[in-house]
């Protein structure tokens, strides 16, 4: 209902701007774009900002481009506006995939997959996706830009390697340079929309290569590499298969909580590594069901 | 079957455009103008302590504060059927989210910033959370004083104890009937709590304006029973039932939680304290969990005895309810299904004992199927796995069994007239009953489940409902009463009763929303009584006013009134075929007589229905003697799953259901029912699901953890089906349904569970996660429950 | 306190408000817009859903300071003259039961139709998934967002 906590409204015009309330706020301040992780947050008393800083008003941070075999999607870019966008859906089909399994309309109207990243919730959606295709995160702050790989963004549950006084500009996601086929599968409680109890994002590429990486079952989203280990080089066979499915319970350390028990979830992950894996291949190959089918 | 033009008819409901257009008022929508002043409650932590003290010193300093109240301030005590809770606590809490302060304040921020201020101090005193750990000697007792609480005459408290009420059935000689029978089964199954979840959440504005009135605006169930209580609570302030108003507007979902006296009384409370200012409670979604009415859990320990041919001989049930800690509501959803407890069976032997129990878990009562809905898992489950055991069809097994008119139920009245045998029949067929089905997908089986249902309306023997009626200068006709229309067509169906009387079609009339002070009475909307009830009710005031009507046409035009009849809005007249005088010409102005002068006026009308055959009287250690149920309504369901062998997920590829509406008023509203009633239901068997901690506080009070149904989990393909045995006193034929859908889909999906992997889930719910594990570690049977989390 | 303006139902507004104030608060109390409804204050259920600029967005998890400048349209703003054939459809089918989820799903509906006008069963329940309704059990409402594409 209401906010009972005060603060501070900014909407600058500029990436200075930006910068510089950042810089005068120190920590104390947060970004605004969708504000579908931090108006609930602040509600719950979570986070207790002395100012909000939105950035709606900086138009360029909206851009979604896909130029040089390069994807670049701004920090206002919502999870919606990847669906919706063609270059997504089939070049880079596995974030078009993970992007359609979260929360509702309304909230894919709003939320930002820039968003979701700086929130590093360990069930984020887009965490596995971005990470088998090793994204880089770009980020302006008052010394200038760096880029961030993802593979070392997240820190820890809700901590990142943004520093007090940057903000994330964008994320780049380079075309892999070989054929390839992806799947995201995620586990809920039932059809409607639900936080992963297991998320895991496959890629699988020409030449016998495969990246794999979980969420939700562990304090941050991470690549399998043991399972990785185990399979690159090799044709998928059954026997691979299941020495790997072996290997998915020294990959993560899922809890028990309300939504679902440590054992379901480790039972499950096996099963959504061997449906993932062969779904994968298949669309590496042109087969395969189509992307946003549900396998389990 | 008769023929008529309106009822029977798939009319358009009343309520739509307003809904569609954003209209329809709810409370919150109404505006009370800049005065109106904002609360925020201070709830308990401990599920059981003692309240030490409190301090609202550096709270009450802040500006725009204007009262902070406590228990001191209302130290009365209220209750439906039994006067066990009090507004705000007194001297100790009984669960976690108890109410123990209000701030109110001139906005919504300072409320929620003073709040913080309020310094309670507690001792926590132990809780108890377990119904069958409450029964033991040296448990925690959640009322001292329960020997001197009032209650009405048939109920049964124990002082001292935490039983709250005991209902006993004795019928025959169960020890008799389980020497008769071939084969006796024994089995325990545990339903937890749920929540309703309507959309709206309850909330209460209360004004008491400088002259001494006191108005309610509330999204309630029942208008006129909280005026009763709020009389009754606040009697010591001196309230005439006459000068307390309760104002109902359209209510956003009631299923249960909006009936009797929840939070609604604090807002009652509060006016009091801030006289000439309105004060709006209104329910976050987490209380809405937490403080409002839950549903039961129940520990059900079943036995029966059946000869080899599927006989029943002897059926004994133990139920064991938490209720939590206030069970003035509550108390009868333990009284109303024990004494059903038997389900739709004709079974010669019976021994039910139902005991309400008191926790400190937060305070439950009614919820759509008040009871059945909770321990038919039971029953349903049970007798499957009956006919299974002596390798009889289960639906044959239910067909033999199932009960007729004239049979005695549990505490020896007659059956009424149902269709049960019909239902079961048009069931079986649509669902393929008999046809083992098998997927495609290796990895999937397919199930089938199958169970009978019935429900009475559960309410004190002498329950009353009233309508006025009045006509409008151009023939159009408001119908005046004080039912409520929670989304099930109510408003619609008394249209078309008055409709098919008077000949004026629905489009023509308006049914008003309850305000105490000008609608008349009706006792509750609940129990699925009220197109019974209140239709009653408009057809006896549709009935005095064509009586009316003829009588004014006799008296100018003397013609025999047996003679004249009402069509198209007209009175015409069988022996002068050229008679016609058009209804809007006369029902305000009269009739014109051939010197000038006129007879009739205005024509108004009214009626009363109360049954005269229902009496609370039974003996209290049999429940025979009385007649404490008007009429059940019956029905059979049967649902086909697919199940994921891995991953345990179950896809419902067909639903059915069959009732016996009597006669269906507006159909196409009864299968929304059946639509809306069955997904809720399948939603307690497979994914709501409940939890608290160890020191019960509930985990997931909010839609993020706890999953209600979305577009994307409704069944493949529903097949609602009306079957029509009419119920003698009621309105063209008709009885209630309301409750009903919900009632048979959790054993229906534990059966076809069963009929697929052939395990036994005998806990509630049934998620994929007990399904996939109980797979994974070859267990027939599973009785896991996961309610409270243990650390 | 701030001065915002928009296009509220095709007219321009202003209205005051605070930082911390929710444009779904801002709407009800300020501005006569009763239409969404609070649910939940968390965006899992759907019932204070509007358009904004076009988009259905949940209110409750947006500041209202943040609709200055843009464009809002409720249900109110359907209801104007006629109804849309959405909304008559609804009606024709007795979609709504007790109608509080009713402004969510309609103007969600509306983003939906505007975008996919000839609809496959699936697509119209995925769309409207994320709009929670405990009363009817979905089916009527699919069937007369179908519906429209007929007339």
């Amino acid at each position: 209902m209401a906010i009972a906590h005060e603060f501070e409204y900014f909407k600058p015009e500029s990436i200075e701007g930006v910068i510089e309330l950042l810089l005068k706020y120190k920590g104390k301040a947060r970004l605004l774009a969708g504000g579908t992780d931090l108006v609930v947050r602040i509600k719950d008393g979570l986070e207790f900002p002395e100012a909000v800083i939105d950035i709606k008003g900086l138009t360029e941070l909206g851009k979604l481009e896909f130029k040089n075999n390069r994807l670049f999607i701004g920090s206002l870019v919502t999870f919606n506006d990847l669906i919706d966008s063609k270059v997504v859906e089939e070049k880079f089909s596995l974030l078009w995939e993970s992007s359609k399994t979260i929360a509702s309309m309304g909230i894919r109207n709003r939320a930002t997959i820039v968003g979701n990243i700086c929130s590093a919730v360990p069930s984020l959606d887009s965490g596995p996706a971005l990470l088998v295709y090793e994204a880089n995160v770009v980020v302006k702050g008052s010394e200038g830009e760096r880029v961030i790989p993802i593979l070392d963004w997240f820190l820890g549950p809700r901590k990142t390697a943004l520093n007090a006084d940057e903000f994330v500009y964008g994320i780049t996601i380079s075309l892999p340079e070989k054929k390839n086929g992806g799947s995201y599968v995620k586990l809920g409680r039932y059809n409607g929309e639900d936080l992963a109890q297991v998320g895991l994002g496959i890629l699988a590429l020409e030449g016998n290569e495969y990246r794999l990486a979980f969420c939700a079952v562990g304090p941050l989203p991470g690549r399998a590499k043991k399972i990785e280990a185990l399979l690159n080089g090799k044709s998928l066979t059954d026997s691979l298969i299941e020495e790997a499915k072996n290997l998915v319970p020294e990959e993560i350390s899922p809890i028990t909580d309300v939504r679902a028990t440590k054992e379901y979830r480790l039972h499950v992950a096996k099963i959504m590594f061997e449906r993932g894996i062969k779904a994968a291949v298949e669309r590496l190959n042109g087969k395969g069901p189509a992307y946003g089918k549900k396998l389990i | 079957m008769e023929e008529y033009k309106y009822v029977g008819k798939p009319v358009d409901r009343l309520d739509e455009k307003e809904k569609v257009t954003g209209a329809a008022k709810y409370v919150d929508d109404i505006d009370f103008g800049p005065n109106l002043l904002y609360t925020e409650i201070i709830e308990s932590p401990h599920p059981h302590a003692l309240i030490k003290s409190i301090d609202t010193s550096e709270a009450e300093k802040v500006e725009g504060v204007v009262k902070i109240v406590t228990g001191k301030d209302f130290p009365y005590k209220f209750g439906l059927y039994m006067k066990d809770r009090y507004i705000f606590a007194q001297d100790r809490v009984r669960f976690v989210g108890e109410q123990v302060a209000a701030v109110i304040a001139r906005d919504p921020k300072t409320a929620l910033k003073v709040a913080k201020l309020v310094k309670v101090v507690y001792e926590p005193i132990p809780a108890v959370f377990d119904p069958i750990g409450a029964l033991k000697e040296d448990a925690p007792v959640v009322h001292p004083d329960l020997g001197n609480y009032p209650h009405v005459p048939w109920f049964f408290p124990k002082g001292g104890t935490n039983v709250a009420h005991h209902t006993k059935v004795r019928k025959g000689n169960v020890e008799k009937g389980f020497k008769e029978a071939d084969f006796v089964f024994e089995d325990t199954y545990r339903i937890p709590r749920y929540a309703h979840c309507c959309m709206e959440t309850h909330i209460a504005v209360g004004l008491l304006d400088y002259s001494g009135r006191l108005t309610v605006w509330a999204s309630s169930q029942s208008p006129y029973t909280q005026r009763n209580l709020f009389a009754d609570a606040l009697a010591p302030l001196g309230f005439s039932h006459k000068d307390i108003r309760v104002i109902a507007p359209y209510v956003g979902g009631g299923f249960g939680g909006k009936a009797g006296v929840t939070m609604e009384v604090i807002a009652a409370a509060l006016a009091t304290a801030v006289k000439g200012n309105p004060v709006k409670v209104m329910w976050r979604r987490d209380q809405e969990f937490y403080n409002t009415y839950m549903r039961q859990q129940v520990i059900s320990k079943i036995k029966v005895g059946v000869k080899n041919d599927g006989t029943i001989t002897a059926f004994e049930i133990t139920n064991y309810w938490d209720a939590g800690p206030y069970v003035e509501y509550g108390a009868n959803v333990v009284n109303a299904s024990g004494l059903s407890a038997t389900g739709p069976y004709r079974i010669p032997n019976v021994k039910i004992d139902s005991y309400c129990i008191y926790t400190n878990l937060p305070a439950a009562g009614p919820y759509r199927g008040f009871g059945y809905s909770e321990m038919l898992f039971s029953v349903e489950s049970h007798m499957t796995r009956i006919a299974k055991a002596i390798g009889m069809d289960s639906v044959e097994f239910r067909r033999k069994n199932g009960i007729k008119e004239g049979d005695s139920v549990a505490y020896g009245a007659p059956m009424n007239p149902n269709g049960l045998l019909e239902a079961i029949d048009k069931v079986a067929k649509e669902i393929d009953w008999g046809k083992k089905e098998t997927s495609n997908d290796s990895g999937k089986a397919i199930g089938k489940g199958f169970a009978i249902f019935w429900k009475a309306p559960a309410m004190p023997p002498n329950v009353s409902s009233t309508a006025f009626i009045k006509f409008n200068e151009d023939g159009s006709l408001n119908i005046i009463v004080s039912g409520m229309e929670i989304g099930q067509g109510y408003l619609t169906a008394m249209a078309q009763i008055a409709a098919e009387i008077l000949t004026v079609p629905p489009e023509k009339i308006r049914v008003e929303l309850p305000d105490t002070d000008r609608n008349p009475y009706h006792w509750q909307t609940v129990a699925s009584h009220v197109t019974w009830a209140n239709g009653n009710a408009v057809k006896r005031a549709a009935l005095q006013i064509r009586d009316r009507i003829f009588e004014v046409v006799h008296e100018v035009y003397h013609y025999d009134k047996d003679t004249l009849y009402l069509e198209d809005e007209k009175v015409k007249c069988r022996l002068h075929h050229s008679f016609e005088l058009l209804l809007k010409d006369f029902v305000i102005g009269g009739i014109q007589t051939e010197n000038g002068t006129y007879r009739g006026g205005a024509i108004v009308g009214s009626g009363s229905f109360m049954p005269e055959f229902t009496s609370a009287v039974q003996d209290p250690e049999t429940a025979q003697g009385g007649h404490p149920n008007v009429h059940y309504t019956v029905g059979a369901a049967a649902v086909k799953i697919e199940i994921d062998k891995q991953t345990g997920k179950v896809r419902i590829l067909k639903a059915v259901e069959a009732l016996d509406a009597g006669k269906a008023i507006n159909p196409m509203n009864i299968k929304h029912q059946i639509y809306g009633g069955l997904l809720q239901g399948f939603a307690t068997a497979l994914y709501e699901d409940m939890r608290f901690d160890e020191n019960g506080k509930i985990l997931n009070p909010n839609f993020t953890d706890y999953k209600i149904p979305t577009s994307l989990d409704i069944p493949d393909e529903v097949v609602p089906i009306i079957v029509e045995v009419p119920q003698p006193d009621g309105p063209f034929g008709a009885r209630g349904i309301g409750e009903h859908p919900m009632i048979p889909a959790a054993p229906i999906i534990a059966n076809a569970v069963e009929d697929a992997l052939g395990i036994r889930i005998k806990s509630m719910p049934i998620t994929a996660e007990k399904i996939a594990m109980a797979i994974l570690n070859g267990k027939k049977e599973v009785d896991e429950f996961l309610m409270i989390m243990k650390k | 306190m701030n001065k915002i303006s928009f296009i509220l139902n095709g007219e321009k507004r202003n209205v005051y408000v605070e930082p911390n104030d929710l444009l779904l608060d801002v709407l009800r109390e300020k501005l006569g817009i009763k239409s969404p409804k609070y649910g939940c204050g968390r965006g899992d259920c759907g019932l204070c859903t509007i358009l904004l600029n076009g988009k259905s967005v949940r209110t409750c998890l947006i500041l209202a300071i943040e609709a200055d400048g843009q464009e809002m349209l409720t249900v109110e703003g359907l209801s104007k003259d006629k109804l849309t054939p959405l909304q008559e459809s609804f009606i024709r089918h007795n979609s709504f039961q007790c109608g509080f989820c009713a402004p969510g799903i309609i103007m969600t509906a509306t983003e939906f139709l505007e975008k996919n006008p000839n609809p496959a069963e699936e697509e119209v329940k995925e769309a409207i998934s994320g709009n929670l309704c405990r009363c009817t059990g979905y089916t009527p409402i699919i069937e007369a967002i179908l519906d429209v594409k007929k007339k």
